[in-house]
């Protein structure tokens, strides 16, 4: 490995990419160092990273010679992709251990943020079974149920098209949210548990992966990423209430 | 006790596991996993609540447990890290009736304002609702996340090729 080494800004520069991705599409704090850390260690080199909302701040030390290589990197907002998440991890575990050369790692790299996403067309589908699966957890009956499917269909198609579309993710959860909730208020028509099909029909908007994340940030000891995340989320909540509060507006009489 | 009450809980959180996870794009050799992982955690919470009179934030806490063990343990198989796999098994579990309540009480307050009593009740019900959602989710995330402190070496090569090591 010594006697080609590579050179320092061309890992720091590559790290930069790999920790600025990871972050932003959704792996919690600790992964990113870490993984950022093994990549380093595996090029022989000392990394010193600090990771915030929206840029990371790393440093690169060799310790024999006393070079040094800084940078901060912004965040991309980028879709949440577990698929990333996985083998961005695994493929800092195999620099590692197979030593792979920097040009090989870039390579891997490119393929895995290069893989075509999952079919939107199936992701909708499967949110609208699983928000009728939801509703029926909550004791929906299966007319709610029913309800529910169809009106998170509506709800998501408009939320993938205005997220095509490039539209502000805050008016995106607003209006995705109305649309759905009011959608699910024709169950108001027939006898069935329309409060839960009210309920449930914005749900697939929650933000579980920042919640989820944030928590775990704040339990591992990064607070401030933490914070970040669940302000970031709590943020999100609020558009949904909003979205939800002007359905509920329009048929609060029918459901006291 | 009703075994077809459980079986089907544990169908439904499949579902809604599986779709909601479908969401963040998880690894396709996942979806089996994340579905197993979600039905065991909802299945028991809905025991411990219906059968053993357990309130809710500990039910969700044991869930979680539950799954985060479980995830520990099918991680080393798909070679994903665990909150790939807890993270969307845990989602059916978010307690969204409770979160409902919270939106409904507070415009129901806000409409209500003048008069005293009606008043009352829904700030009742608005702190009582936020106090559950707020509590659930924290429990859901800590008790997953409880087995990456017991095991961290484990835990933190769950994505490493096993033939190399």
């Amino acid at each position: 490995m010594n006697e080609e080494r590579e050179k320092i800004e061309d890992i720091g520069s590559f790290i930069a990419e790999y920790s600025a991705h990871m972050m932003g599409c959704g792996v919690h704090t600790s992964r990113v160092i870490r993984s950022a850390k093994r990549i380093g260690v595996a090029f022989g080199y000392t990394v010193k990273i600090s990771v915030f909302q929206k840029n990371i701040i790393l440093s690169l030390a060799d310790k024999g010679t006393k070079e040094l290589y800084n940078e901060v990197i912004d965040i991309p907002a980028l879709p949440i992709s577990f698929e990333h998440n996985a083998r961005l991890s695994a493929l800092s575990w195999e620099t590692f251990d197979k030593h792979l050369s920097l040009h090989d790692l870039r390579s891997k790299y490119d393929r895995i943020v290069n893989a075509p996403h999952i079919n939107p067309l199936f992701v909708l589908i499967w949110v609208g079974i699983a928000n009728a699966s939801f509703c029926r957890l909550f004791g929906g009956d299966w007319h709610s149920m029913g309800i529910v499917f169809s009106a998170t269909l509506i709800g998501m198609f408009l939320r993938q098209r205005m997220t095509a579309a490039g539209i502000n993710h805050y008016i995106i959860f607003i209006v995705s949210a109305f649309v759905a909730s009011l959608s699910a208020s024709t169950s108001l028509i027939f006898d069935t548990t329309s409060e839960i099909a009210i309920a449930t029909s914005v749900l697939f908007l929650v933000p579980g992966v920042p919640l989820i994340n944030g928590v775990i940030d704040i339990v591992e000891g990064y607070v401030l990423a933490g914070f970040s995340r669940l302000a970031q989320a709590a943020l999100l909540i609020i558009c949904i209430a909003i979205g939800l509060s002007f359905t509920l507006f329009l048929v609060k009489d029918s459901l006291i | 006790m009703n075994i077809w009450d459980i079986l089907s809980d544990g169908f439904f959180a499949a579902l809604a596991g599986v779709g909601f996870g479908a969401i963040s794009d998880p690894p396709l050799k996942a979806f089996r996993y994340i579905a197993l992982l979600a039905a065991i955690g909802h299945a028991c919470r809905f025991c411990l609540i219906t059968y053993a009179g357990v309130d809710i934030s500990t039910g969700s806490l044991i869930g979680a447990l539950l799954i985060g063990f479980g995830s520990l343990w099918l991680g080393r198989k798909v070679r994903c890290p665990m909150t790939v796999l807890y993270i969307p098994a845990l989602l059916p579990m978010i307690p969204g009736k409770y979160a409902y309540n919270v939106v409904f009480s507070q415009i129901m307050f806000l409409q209500n304002i003048d008069s005293p009593a009606q008043r009352a009740i829904y700030m009742d019900m608005f702190f009582s609702n936020s106090m559950v959602s707020c509590t659930v989710v924290f429990m859901l995330a800590a008790g997953a996340t409880l087995p990456i402190f017991i095991f961290p070496k484990y835990a933190f090569s769950l994505t490493r090729d096993k033939k190399i090591k």
